[in-house]
């Protein structure tokens, strides 16, 4: 299991002479990923999910707040040895192209991670053979004929199958997934994302799924938690299924009325919330990030920030929270 | 020869080849396709179905070592493009066809503003009257949410996808062109500045009295703006009807597949399901058959060695064998 | 493209899959198999050539600047040497010089590129900094210094000089190419394992990066090629080496060439010689980055 508490991470922008430019990328989010679980995290591009799924699995640093791996807080770790706690959480890319080393074959990719392991684990070579060829099959393509190519010789899927069998040649707890299907092809990206979930299912692992498609975050964890994250912070969380069938805060709102309607098979949402403006970071973080943008905002969301309130399930910061039914509802049902 | 009203494309028989190691290889086979005047047609496929192709072939800008092998595309008041050669065809692009690339946000050039970049566009094309231009286009822009003046004033790295994107439409439009091609105008956009984009295609489309032509990778992109989609795979169009027909019945077995893959907001979670095996790339297109049956539940013996016809009937065409068997005995492209 | 059905690739196999490779790509194009042809009779002049001659060379004092003939097909030279012994025996030194220079250049410069755009913080800072000293030093005036104290006979010597003096813009260059080769998937993704830097380093950077370092490495040689006759001509060089730089310098200050026909011979072989090892060398640079990606490689 994985804690995380209050993360905050702010990168400096290079600025003029006078000084840099302060861009806050996470403004305190705290989530725990359970054993086996899936949690989803939405929102824009620049909201600072990228960011957070980096940190997750090791790959950034962060400012101030805790993450707490299996009971081992990483803040009373030195750096170099934290390494062991994080590779138990693998990040799958979103770009399956520069996920793999273009100069070397898949076996050599996958021999490098497993000879590692066979070294803790005082295994031989035998058993790295074997393990590469069990992981390929457990990620649904055939050893003998992906083995010996090299990555450009393989399709989008097939390499993004090749970067979660090499996740988990180290046996992970948690998968990050950050946009991992959104370079595949559409009618490939059913089978990456079904695979996901099959894994959760048979290895136990946690899926951390970071996207803007919500349809595909329900697909792999409706059973999970999902947290809806503007500007850096958390606005709305709770079971995916309920946040995404009774949104209460309008970015969370704006956000499904965007996707689109499959018109002929679905009819749209009855209260699509369309934000007023586009989005921008330099709007002032005095108040509600959102309020800028919001169709409904008043002057009490200008003077404060409102702070995640929890009404049992779900949770959000939103001074005028509202139930609004705003996805597509089917049409021939 | 300036049109003020939408025009009509009617492609016929299209077949572009790409020259290889391995031979010329078609990635159109014998395409057709009518786009009626006034209406947002889709094309919906994926990579290798010759989507951008059938795109650029409207313009006559297939690159090297692609060409347009056979066939015609007719565009009213234009002519058969495909016959057109330098000067013509130069002042036809921007004129009447208006084009926005794909990654449009990446399509202007950094050391240029977009006013000087219009200015440029304005002169390459013969008008006189410029400062009508600079007008029109800040009107363009207002009219897509944006201060005018302020993004002709911008370089590229000051504005945001969203706004580069428009800025791509405006460019598109500005000359007046009645025919505009968008070739996947949202991909890299969030949802929600996605959504914008739709809208605001989708309101210009109607106030200005285009034809347009939308080529994507996303049904929900297609579903949401087109009144008419096409869907395309391994260098086909494999069914073409009226959207809300098309997604709510559809009739080849690519498109079902593609529908049914498509993971949704309500409803069973597990109703989605994958479309086995792997789109064909340019190498592996099928000489001979239908280019679907690897992957297609229906298939039967004729699929390997004839080419389905498309067939139209009640304003929707679509070619498979197995879907003709069905319903009607295979019709004759004459009869259709 | 050979499928292995079944068995994954061992080492013997993947290399023999590679040099075939290579053989694909240099038949690709006719300049390129003309360029390894070049290149390699000037390898076969570099280790037999010396032997093929007594030493010293005989002279001939009835032929001084004898005009090309079957028995001297580039003249004589001042002596009565015949020229193209001359330019033959003189490749060993060119040839190993050149390659001394390049192996240092590129062993400094990759290294230290790799290790400051790898590593970045305090350690890009140092070796950076000790990289633009490297750049500033005057490398000609230096050597005319050098050269007062110094007789280069060797070309050890010289190659190690030439190379100290090289390897800065390598470095620099490989630096830049690893900040940002280091920010691909697959590099976070080798880190993420947990592999060992030098596993990250040596298997996953360095691959790819070996066009970028063997084009620079045979750039570098013909660089060097360029100096060592350079500082020949010049004469700032003493002339106990047999080297195509000195035969220069006789032909233009000695025998007049400029000036006069007699020379022109013994003015034209070696420039001729240096001339078609660069070419040579040329060609082959165009088949490096086809050789290295196995995209290229194959198709």
């Amino acid at each position: 299991m994985i804690t995380a508490s209050g993360i905050t991470k702010t990168y400096k922008q290079r600025g003029n002479m006078l000084g840099a430019r302060a861009v806050p990328a996470l403004r305190g989010v705290d989530f725990t990923i359970p054993k086996g679980g899936a949690v989803t995290f939405i929102g824009e591009s620049g909201c600072g999910k990228t960011t957070l799924g980096r940190i997750v699995a090791g790959l950034e640093t962060y400012d101030s707040g805790d993450i707490v791996i299996d009971g081992t807080p990483m803040s009373t770790l030195k750096h170099r040895h934290r390494q062991p706690f994080f590779r138990r959480i693998q990040l799958i890319h979103q770009d399956p192209y520069s996920a793999l080393n273009p100069t070397r074959t898949i076996h050599q990719t996958l021999a490098a991670p497993l000879a590692l392991r066979a070294k803790q684990t005082g295994r031989d070579s035998a058993w790295m053979d074997e393990r590469a060829r069990e992981l390929l099959a457990l990620v649904g393509i055939d050893p003998g004929y992906v083995l010996p190519r090299y990555p450009h010789q393989l399709s989008g899927g097939m390499r993004q199958r090749v970067v979660i069998a090499r996740a988990l040649t180290v046996d992970p707890e948690v998968l990050v997934a950050d946009e991992s299907v959104s370079m595949i092809d559409v009618s490939l990206r059913l089978g990456v994302l079904s695979l996901l979930k099959d894994l959760r299912e048979r290895l136990d692992v946690s899926v951390l799924f970071i996207t803007h498609d919500i349809a595909t975050a329900r697909y792999i964890g409706g059973d999970g938690e999902l947290y809806v994250i503007y500007r850096g912070m958390v606005v709305e969380s709770g079971p995916t299924e309920s946040v995404i069938s009774g949104p209460v805060h309008p970015y969370t709102q704006a956000l499904l009325s965007a996707i689109p309607v499959l018109h002929g098979v679905e009819l749209p949402g009855p209260d699509r919330v369309v934000p007023t403006e586009a989005l921008d970071e330099s709007h002032a973080d005095s108040g509600c990030l959102f309020a800028r943008r919001c169709p409904f905002v008043t002057a009490e969301c200008e003077a404060a920030v409102p702070a995640l309130v929890s009404d049992g399930a779900q949770a959000h910061a939103c001074y005028h929270p509202q139930r609004r039914s705003v996805i597509p509802v089917e049409a021939l049902a | 020869m300036t049109r003020t009203s939408a025009p009509g494309v009617r492609v016929d028989d299209l077949t572009v080849v790409y020259k290889t190691p391995a031979g010329e290889l078609p990635a159109l086979g014998g395409v057709s396709l009518s786009l009626a005047p006034g209406t947002i047609t889709g094309i919906v496929g994926e990579s290798g179905s010759g989507k951008s192709t059938l795109a650029l072939s409207l313009l006559n800008a297939v690159q090297s070592p692609g060409r347009i092998k056979n066939g015609t595309v007719e565009i009213d008041g234009l002519g058969n493009i495909v016959e057109l050669k330098g000067e013509d065809l130069r002042k036809a692009r921007g004129r009447q066809v208006g084009y926005v690339f794909q990654a449009a946000q990446n399509s202007l050039n950094p050391l240029k503003t977009v006013g000087k970049q219009l200015l440029d566009l304005g002169r390459s094309h013969d008008f006189d009257d410029l400062p009508a231009l600079l007008k029109d286009a800040r009107s363009l822009l207002g009219r897509m949410g944006l201060d005018g003046g302020r993004v002709l004033d911008s370089y590229q790295h000051e504005l945001s996808g969203g706004m580069r994107q428009r800025v791509g439409i405006m460019l598109a439009l500005v000359l007046n062109a009645h025919l505009v091609v968008l070739d996947e105008p949202t991909t890299a956009l969030d949802m929600i500045t996605q959504a914008a984009i739709l809208r605001i295609v989708r309101e210009v489309h109607h106030e200005r009295g285009l034809t347009t032509l939308i080529v994507t990778h996303d049904m929900g992109v297609a579903a949401e703006v087109t009144d008419s989609l096409a869907v395309m795979y391994g260098g086909r169009v494999v069914e073409h009807g009226p959207t809300t027909e098309v997604l709510g019945a559809p009739r080849h077995p690519y498109t079902k597949g593609l529908i049914r893959a498509i993971p949704r907001l309500s409803g069973d979670i597990d109703g989605a399901t994958a479309l086995p095996g792997r789109p064909p790339t340019l190498g592996t297109i099928p000489l001979q058959g239908c280019v679907f049956r690897e992957r297609c539940p229906m298939r039967i013996a004729v699929c390997d060695t004839v080419d389905p016809v498309p067939v139209t009937r009640d304003a929707r065409t679509v070619a498979c064998h197995a879907v003709g068997r069905l319903a009607t005995p295979v019709v004759p492209k004459e009869y259709a | 493209m050979t499928v292995v059905e079944g068995m994954p690739p061992t080492t013997v196999t993947l290399r023999r899959n590679f040099w075939r490779g290579v053989g694909r790509v240099m038949r690709r194009k006719p300049s390129r198999m003309v360029g390894v042809g070049i290149v390699l009779v000037f390898v076969f002049m570099g280790i037999f050539g010396p032997l093929l001659y007594p030493n010293p060379l005989p002279r001939d004092d009835n032929a001084l600047y004898a005009s090309p003939s079957w028995a001297h097909p580039f003249g004589t030279d001042f002596e009565g040497t015949d020229v193209l012994a001359l330019v033959v025996t003189g490749t060993r030194y060119v040839l190993l010089a050149g390659l001394t220079t390049a192996v240092i250049t590129v062993a400094l410069g990759t290294v230290i590129g790799l290790l400051a755009g790898f590593h970045r913080g305090r350690w890009d800072t140092v070796l950076m900094r000790l990289t633009d000293l490297q750049l500033t030093i005057p490398g000609l005036p230096l050597l005319l210094v050098l050269s007062t104290v110094w007789k280069f006979t060797s070309p050890i010597e010289m190659g190690v000089v030439l190379g100290l003096l090289g390897w800065g813009g390598i470095a620099r260059a490989v630096r830049s190419q690893s900040l940002s080769l280091r920010e691909r998937g697959f590099i976070e993704a080798a880190k993420g394992l947990g592999l060992s830097t030098r596993h990250i380093i040596g298997r996953e950077l360095l691959p790819s990066m070996a066009p970028y370092i063997a084009m620079n490495m045979l750039i570098a040689v013909t660089g060097a090629i360029y100096a060592q006759v350079g500082l020949f001509f010049l004469g700032v060089l003493p002339f106990d080496a047999n080297n195509w730089g000195v035969m220069l310098n006789l032909s233009v200050f000695g025998g007049g060439a400029l000036s006069s026909t007699a020379a022109l011979p013994y003015l034209l072989a070696p420039l001729l010689a240096i001339l078609l090892l660069t070419l040579g060398i040329v060609l082959v640079v165009d088949a490096m980055d086809e050789i290295f990606n196995p995209r290229l490689r194959e198709e």
